[in-house]
């Protein structure tokens, strides 16, 4: 798919290019480090987040209950938990298939006090019936650079592209420390 | 045993037939109903009926001029699902997305064309290739253009393209690449303006046959480091205005063929940007397509708090660029419309609740509930 989007990009200006396969590179999350980094304030939960009984991560430098729309690494979250459905923070319930493209965005650890990229990879071609349906949009921006946008659905390179779920994955530690 | 009792009794041993006093009361029979029996809606739908598309999942018809609060119909709708209402045709068309066992299976991208009177399909157009966009319905991801005879269905793979639809003929003409940049809005006779990462404007025009007949890219204009436009709009005068994240409001003629970027004009003054005035919502613009351009606004606003729902709306007069209103909501709202005719209502989606304003005398004249609303509306009224 990689390939293919180059190939299609070739007219376009270098800005351009470099926008479109960072779209797909969870790997290379240059523009939302710059972008979100240093930004402390909440994002508002969304209250049918409340209907699961509480977890934890057992991990004391990764706090919060992964159930729930305040956890730390969901700062960027749109969707569905996917720790509500079978699957965990970073990983999708039995039955679906995880997205490889995806959007990214940097969340702040209140344990550690760093900020980490957190690549949000939806789980597609699973059952979606709105448990634990979050709406927290820190450094989200207009889908017109789609890589920096939460209303798309992420579900590229699966065999379904139904949406399921959405997990919340460290990537590693931002560079831009403010 | 009086003969409220007495006609109790009779109702729950269905022999109320047998009692003369209650057919005294009523001499003539309700007459025999006609089975089968189906609604239909008038030609031209009155300007006081809306459609409500919840989230791409449930569009419906709603009488949102009058205390009956009818629900007038329902269209299928099931993955980011978007409505256009042809005004040329007796027609609605909705591109919806499904897979032929539910959640998997082979995808189809379709567009059903519904008759306007009686929502009977009247035909479908089949979109090749599953590459449509599916990000939550919103404006944008499909519009009209040569008057209504075609089209357009804005496609991410993550690859950006555009479909080129023939509705008169009901078939696919082709595509368009537009590589790096997002979204369709009509421009000039025949094509469509996108916005890119740039932050430039592609403009493309077509031919009759939906082939690229000219491509125009303006400068950067939009700041996405540090004010990106959000990507609701509004028509006034025939110029589109886009708000950005941070308050101002961009304007663009896109009526002819050459796209023209207007000097932009902020929504707050110095103190109001202080306090953190900026619009924020789902569908966060409305207009009367004249001159006023309603704005959904919060005050202290932050990183994050764009799609928060806003506490007021702030009326401006596009001529001279200037507020004439602030309408605090009685909830706080998300999505804003605004009904043609002569006595516009501003629509309001505040949670599970559409309000109803009279919006320059500020009155909220009536509320509606949403049952089953979740997450996101596109408003859709009529002329």
């Amino acid at each position: 798919m990689l390939r293919g989007l180059a190939g299609r990009t070739s007219r376009r200006s270098l800005l351009s290019i470099l926008g479109s396969v960072l779209t797909g590179a969870a790997t290379l999350p240059l523009l939302p480090v710059a972008r979100a980094a240093g930004s402390d304030q909440p994002s508002p939960s969304d209250p049918n987040s409340g209907e699961t009984p509480p977890q934890r991560t057992g991990n004391p430098q990764d706090p919060g209950d992964p159930t729930k729309c305040d956890y730390w690494r969901y700062c960027a979250i749109d969707g569905s938990l996917c720790s509500c459905y079978g699957g965990t923070m970073n990983s999708c319930p039995p039955g679906t298939e995880m997205s490889p493209i995806t959007w990214i965005g940097t969340c702040r650890n209140p344990a550690d006090n760093r900020n980490y990229i957190i690549s949000y990879n939806d789980c597609c071609g699973g059952v979606p019936w709105g448990r634990c349906a979050c709406q927290n949009n820190l450094g989200d921006r207009p889908v017109v650079r789609p890589q920096n946008n939460n209303e798309v659905t992420w579900c590229f390179g699966t065999q379904s592209q139904s949406y399921t779920c959405s997990t919340a994955i460290i990537l590693g530690v931002a560079i831009d420390q403010k | 045993m009086n003969k409220r009792v007495l006609l109790g009794i009779c109702a729950a041993i269905s022999a109320c037939a047998a009692l003369p006093a209650a057919a005294a009361d009523f001499p003539t029979p309700l007459p025999a109903e006609t089975i089968p029996k189906v609604e239909t809606l008038p030609q031209k739908y009155p300007n006081s009926w809306a459609f409500l598309n919840y989230a791409g999942d449930r569009i419906e018809l709603r009488n949102v001029g009058s205390d009956s609060r009818e629900v007038k119909g329902e269209l299928q709708a099931h993955d980011s699902a978007t409505l256009l209402v042809a005004e040329q045709r007796p027609e609605l068309y909705v591109i919806d997305t499904v897979w032929s066992r539910g959640a998997r299976g082979t995808r189809t991208d379709f567009i059903t064309v519904y008759d306007k009177q009686t929502l009977n399909v009247a035909g479908e157009i089949v979109l090749p290739g599953g590459k449509r966009a599916l990000i939550t319905a919103m404006e944008g991801l499909t519009t009209f253009t040569d008057d209504q005879r075609m089209e357009l269905v804005f496609n991410f793979t993550p690859a950006s393209s555009v479909t080129v639809v023939d509705l008169v003929n009901r078939r696919v003409l082709g595509d368009v690449e537009i590589p790096g940049c997002s979204l369709v809005y009509p421009t000039g006779n025949r094509g469509f303006s996108t916005l890119c990462a740039s932050g430039t404007l592609l403009s493309v025009r077509l031919d009759a046959a939906g082939a690229v007949a000219g491509r125009a890219e303006s400068k950067a204009f939009n700041p996405l480091d540090t004010d990106p436009l959000f990507t609701a709009s509004a028509m006034a005068s025939g110029i589109r205005y886009f708000p950005s994240l941070h308050g101002r409001v961009q304007p663009i003629d896109m009526r002819g063929d050459e796209v023209k970027i207007l000097a932009d004009w902020p929504l707050v003054t110095p103190a109001e940007a202080a306090a953190s005035w900026r619009p924020s919502g789902w569908q966060i613009l409305a207009s009367d397509e004249s001159k006023l351009l309603y704005v959904l606004m919060q005050p202290d606003a932050h990183e994050g708090s764009h799609k928060d729902p806003a506490t007021e709306v702030w009326i401006y007069n596009v001529a001279t660029k200037s507020r004439i209103k602030r309408l605090r909501l009685a909830r706080p709202g998300s999505s804003i419309s605004l009904t043609h005719g002569t006595e516009p209502l501003l629509l309001v989606q505040a949670g599970e609740r559409l309000d109803a304003y009279q919006p320059l005398e500020g009155n909220l004249v009536r509320s509606m509930d949403l049952p089953g609303f979740r997450s996101r509306m596109q408003i859709e009224t009529l002329r």
